[in-house]
């Protein structure tokens, strides 16, 4: 029973980690804590769907399509709501004040065009396949999610670390003034983060939306409040930190449903959150660097 | 005038209501903190002022105090560890401590009633008991704003090294606004509690949270009239556009996005600056001192 949990524990875990990805990129590079996030997956979850249900395409193309729509909101909400403020120099507040305005819109648009509907994927778009070991039941579709989420992480180490466009897009997260001294396009590079940043919600969006079987136009809202402690717990900008924070809050969640009440889950997760900014508040993986941008001495 | 004040009694009133909340987000914005946290401390005031009303049947001014206090105690308690961080941190930070909040009012339903919320509380409070709360609140924070600690606030708020190398202690200041805040939000949601007849966890969700801060960022964060300001603006626009009802959102949306880029200060602090700047130019005209 307890393993049982545990490996749900992953599973809703791996899908915080997934949707924290692209949240954590943006702000690790561009320090912006994008509150519109959760409806830029929204959309990407909704591009996927429409893409199925009017061309009936299959379930990597949905995938893709859902990539392709979350980039793309997530480009233009970059540059209607954060480019105007990046070029005045505002502080961190204004991003926060201009995403929640983003997200309000985008949440509105979205309950208008589906009439507050909730949808759901047909229902023959990935086969129920189930497997069973040593007593524990997993399906193929939260398989391939953990596989998915683990694909990700690797793709984009590799992209940041191993790459020139990744040391780029390092260099501007350190500073922006500097990058642009030797050369470096930070107009491009924004554009890059942020495609990237919603095509990861967008691909998130489609396989959350075909786990829970329900697509709506509030569906990025709790993931959205989960992803600010996954982030906090995991550290600033970090992406490794990003998973681990997710299998952990993802556990945690998991067993205060199971063996408290599910009720209590919400208080628990957002009180580790307190707990973490009191103990540590950079976070498991937040280097030295970073302790200088979490807390004031 | 009778006529009209009954007829628009509760407009009025939500009104000052959203002008305390404001009140609340105003002294942390100004302080340079970037707390969400009002209307987790309103939560908690009106909780406390309607299960002293329901339950125990106590007095409104006890139950006021009671409100009062929580939301000074609950700023206090989440100022230990968030003083020191930085500004998103300390946004992230409140907002869970909203989610907290709701979660605990959603589901212990032995004191709360759950999602129903607490209903036929008495009304005690009317349209005056809520004008004398944001006229004393509002005087009360003109006064300080005007004294050391509004001058400190202001510093922390433009530049943290100046205000630093200032001798000023930034994790002190902050702390204090984030108690004023506790405070003002607390006695707001007592007020509401005893104003409205229920209260609802739900209210005092997301939803106000971005009204409140939509409210200050477009009304101003300096002077004590920004949240004034945009407290009634915010309140008369969605009677004004009731035609669109479905639309509020998407107009709520766009005057936080529009005010933050085009109007960073905010409505009234502009104006202000302008009106300085035109007695400034009248004055020079009138002594006819040019200067280079």
């Amino acid at each position: 029973m307890l393993m049982q949990q545990l490996l749900n524990g992953v599973v809703v875990g791996s899908v915080y980690g997934l949707f924290a990805l692209g949240f954590t990129l943006i702000f690790g590079v561009n320090h912006i804590m994008n509150m519109a996030h959760g409806t830029v997956f929204m959309w990407g979850a909704f591009a996927g769907l429409y893409a199925v249900m009017l061309f009936d395409v299959p379930f990597p193309v949905a995938v893709l399509i859902g990539a392709l729509g979350g980039g793309t909101v997530s480009v233009v909400l970059d540059w209607v709501a954060f480019r105007p403020l990046r070029k005045r120099g505002a502080p961190e507040f204004s991003s926060i004040v201009s995403s929640i305005g983003a997200s309000l819109i985008l949440l509105s648009l979205a309950q208008q065009l589906t009439a507050t509907r909730v949808m759901r994927f047909p229902f023959d778009i990935f086969p129920i396949v189930v497997f069973s070991f040593f007593g524990l039941r997993i399906q193929l579709l939260q398989l391939v999610i953990i596989g998915i989420v683990v694909l990700m992480v690797i793709g984009l180490l590799y992209y940041l670390y191993r790459t020139s466009f990744g040391r780029q897009i390092r260099s501007v997260a350190f500073s922006e003034s500097t990058s642009k001294l030797l050369g470096i396009n930070p107009f491009a590079i924004n554009f890059q983060v942020f495609f990237i940043s919603g095509a990861l919600a967008g691909i998130a969006g489609v396989l959350i939306g075909i786990v829970f079987n329900s697509v709506h136009f509030m569906m990025g809202e709790p993931l959205l409040l989960r992803a600010f402690v996954v982030i906090i717990l995991g550290g600033l900008g970090s992406i490794p930190g990003a998973l681990i924070a997710g299998l952990l809050i993802g556990i945690i969640q998991t067993l205060t449903v199971a063996y408290l009440s599910a009720g209590l889950a919400d208080a628990i997760v957002f009180s580790a959150l307190f707990l973490v900014l009191l103990v540590r508040p950079t976070g498991l993986f937040g280097g030295t660097a970073a302790v200088a941008r979490v807390t004031r001495r | 005038m009778i006529g009209f004040l009954n007829s628009y009694a509760p407009l009025l009133e939500l009104a000052l209501f959203n002008a305390l909340l404001a009140f609340s987000q105003y002294v942390v914005l100004r302080a340079g903190v970037f707390s969400l946290g009002t209307a987790a401390f309103a939560a908690l005031g009106a909780y406390a002022a309607a299960i002293l009303a329901t339950k125990l049947a106590m007095p409104t001014w006890l139950g006021l105090v009671a409100a009062f206090g929580i939301g000074t105690l609950a700023g206090a308690l989440v100022a230990i560890p968030l003083a020191r961080l930085r500004g998103v941190f300390q946004a992230l930070a409140t907002l869970a401590l909203v989610q907290i909040v709701l979660s605990i009012t959603l589901n212990w339903v032995d004191l709360t009633e759950g999602a129903l919320g607490i209903n036929s509380i008495p009304k005690t409070v009317g349209l005056v008991g809520m004008l004398v709360a944001v006229v004393v609140v509002g005087y009360f924070l003109a006064v300080i704003g005007s004294s050391s600690i509004g001058r400190a606030f202001d510093i922390i708020r433009e530049d943290e090294t100046v205000a630093v190398s200032l001798g000023i202690s930034v994790p002190k200041h902050h702390m204090i606004a984030f108690i004023l805040s506790g405070a003002i939000a607390g006695l707001a949601g007592g007020l509401h509690a005893y104003n409205s007849y229920s209260i609802t966890p739900n209210e005092y969700g997301f939803n106000m949270l971005v009204i409140v801060l939509a409210m200050v960022v477009l009304g101003g964060r300096v002077s004590i009239w920004g949240p004034l300001v945009g407290a009634v603006i915010l309140t008369v626009l969605p009677e004004l556009l009731r035609g669109f009802q479905e639309y509020r959102m998407v107009v709520q949306g766009a005057l936080l996005m529009v005010s933050i880029v085009f109007l960073p200060r905010g409505v009234a602090d502009t104006a202000l600056a302008a009106l300085r700047r035109r007695r400034i130019a009248t004055a020079k005209a009138k002594t006819g001192t040019v200067t280079a």
